[in-house]
């Protein structure tokens, strides 16, 4: 079960870091790669992140939560397509 | 190209040099608001002071970073390369000599969307002033360069046209500071942070602009400013604004912007993952925090400052043995009456609103006041901070 929680980042207001299933997140980064490019590792503090267009996906080395910060550009409907991808559904 | 802008740091001084000049590290949210504060004094012309400002740095720096033997176009490629290096964003400059760059990644407009999404103006005087200078170096005659299209107002890019103009160049006119600081003795409160191993992790990290020349890391844009620019621009708003009597009016909405800096990068910065990764796990107390954010901002270039005395949620002095506001004040006019550090005294406020404080953001502000009660540009051996609850 995927579960998110607000991130105060400044880069966007809707920011968040989402917490998966420990059997899931190495998963879930293979996904995040073929949809959104390639993943690379920032030498000093061991982050690992994946540049994108419409989104930044950055966690510490384990790579759980993912933080998913938003870019100018970023639509309702890519937000909608990248939770379908991670298998993350809104409470009602 | 890349290799001419390598990183040297000076570990004694905790100084970032790139192309021999200093760079400081700050965000997207500090960069556009001080621009908003010094463009919205309707008694001075703040554009004029940032595009002047830009011009007289920035030709200094592209100088510097040209090679003899340099033909036009790696001249021109080299603006558009160091303004991405910095973290400005992606200057488009194949039609430079029709009168048009265009930009369609910025720095500043991420700054003024976080923070002034509302006013949908145009916002790019930095990058004006940058063109104006970085031009007039690559080209060697003098340019006036304005913004008529804005990602910012709504525009798909920022369009930019480039007249020659008949005024030269702005110079960079300072003098080596004759101020020698302290030796750092090691004294200073630390708590349970490892402030080299921050350091140390700053310098490994790559700084430098990605392919849309942005530099996205602590959840913030960082940009890598000469110090030059903070300090000419500051020096001449806090100068124009004293002319009209306005001394202490300038000097509270510079301290205000540092105090929202440290409001809002540093939020951003402790949701990071960076943070996450290195910082969060050496913090026992609350006040912890509040030290490891001192480590980063001197890894960021700020300067080496220290905690001397605290009391958690009472009571912060803090003395700094370099600032970049400070030394920069002394090299262009010499040591003054008054302390000149806005920037780090609104810092000094703001992390103990941003540590201690609870509740939203907006109701935090004005709840801690700080003071710079010496400074070296007051002849002081070090700047002294302190501060206390409203």
């Amino acid at each position: 079960m995927v579960h998110r929680e607000r991130s105060y980042a400044c880069i966007h207001p809707e920011t968040y870091k989402y917490f998966f299933h420990v059997d899931e997140v190495r998963r879930i980064w293979g996904v995040l790669q073929a949809c959104y490019g390639p993943l690379h590792h920032t030498p000093g503090f061991g982050v690992i992140e994946i540049q994108s267009e419409r989104f930044l996906f950055r966690a510490v080395g384990g790579g759980n939560p993912i933080t998913v910060i938003r870019r100018r550009g970023c639509t309702d409907a890519d937000v909608e397509a990248l939770h379908r991808r991670i298998g993350f559904f809104e409470r009602a | 190209m890349r290799e001419r802008f390598a990183l040297q740091y000076k570990a004694d001084e905790h100084r970032r040099m790139i192309g021999g000049k200093e760079t400081i590290i700050h965000c997207h949210h500090y960069n556009a608001r001080l621009q908003h504060t010094i463009e919205h004094v309707t008694d001075v012309d703040g554009a004029k002071i940032i595009r002047d400002s830009a011009e007289a740095v920035f030709a200094e720096h592209v100088a510097n970073v040209l090679e003899e033997g340099d033909d036009e176009a790696t001249r021109l490629a080299a603006v558009g390369a160091l303004y991405a290096h910095l973290g400005f964003g992606r200057l488009e400059l194949s039609r430079a000599a029709e009168g048009v760059v265009t930009s369609d990644q910025s720095h500043y407009v991420e700054g003024w969307q976080a923070g002034f999404s509302e006013t949908q103006r145009k916002a790019c005087t930095f990058t004006e002033g940058y063109l104006q200078g970085a031009l007039a170096a690559a080209l060697g005659r003098p340019f006036s360069v304005r913004e008529h299209k804005c990602m910012n107002a709504g525009d798909d890019r920022c369009e930019f046209t480039v007249d020659a103009r008949h005024e030269p160049v702005l110079r960079n006119d300072k003098r080596p500071s004759d101020f020698h600081p302290k030796a750092a003795d090691g004294h200073g409160e630390h708590g349970n942070i490892d402030e080299q191993a921050i350091i140390d992790a700053l310098v490994q990290m790559p700084f430098m602009g990605s392919d849309e020349g942005l530099i996205p890391a602590f959840g913030v844009y960082l940009a890598l400013t000469p110090a030059d620019f903070y300090n000419l621009m500051c020096i001449q708003f806090v100068e124009q604004m004293r002319a009209k009597g306005l001394f202490r009016t300038a000097q509270r909405l510079l301290t205000f912007a540092g105090e929202t800096c440290a409001m809002n990068t540093f939020r951003g910065i402790m949701a990071s993952a960076e943070w996450d990764a290195l910082i969060a796990p050496m913090i026992q107390h609350k006040e912890d925090a509040l030290y490891g954010l001192m480590a980063l901002s001197n890894g960021f270039g700020w300067g080496n400052w220290r905690v001397t005395e605290h009391r958690p949620a009472e009571t912060l002095t803090i003395e700094s043995l370099n600032g970049y506001e400070a030394i920069g004040h002394r090299e262009y006019r010499g040591s003054c009456d008054d302390p000149q550090c806005f920037m780090l005294c609104g810092v000094s406020a703001g992390m103990m609103e941003l540590v201690y404080g609870e509740g939203l953001l907006e109701d935090r502000f004005g709840t801690f006041l700080s003071e710079e009660n010496q400074c070296i540009c007051t002849d002081a051996p070090c700047c002294h901070f302190e501060v206390e609850p409203a």
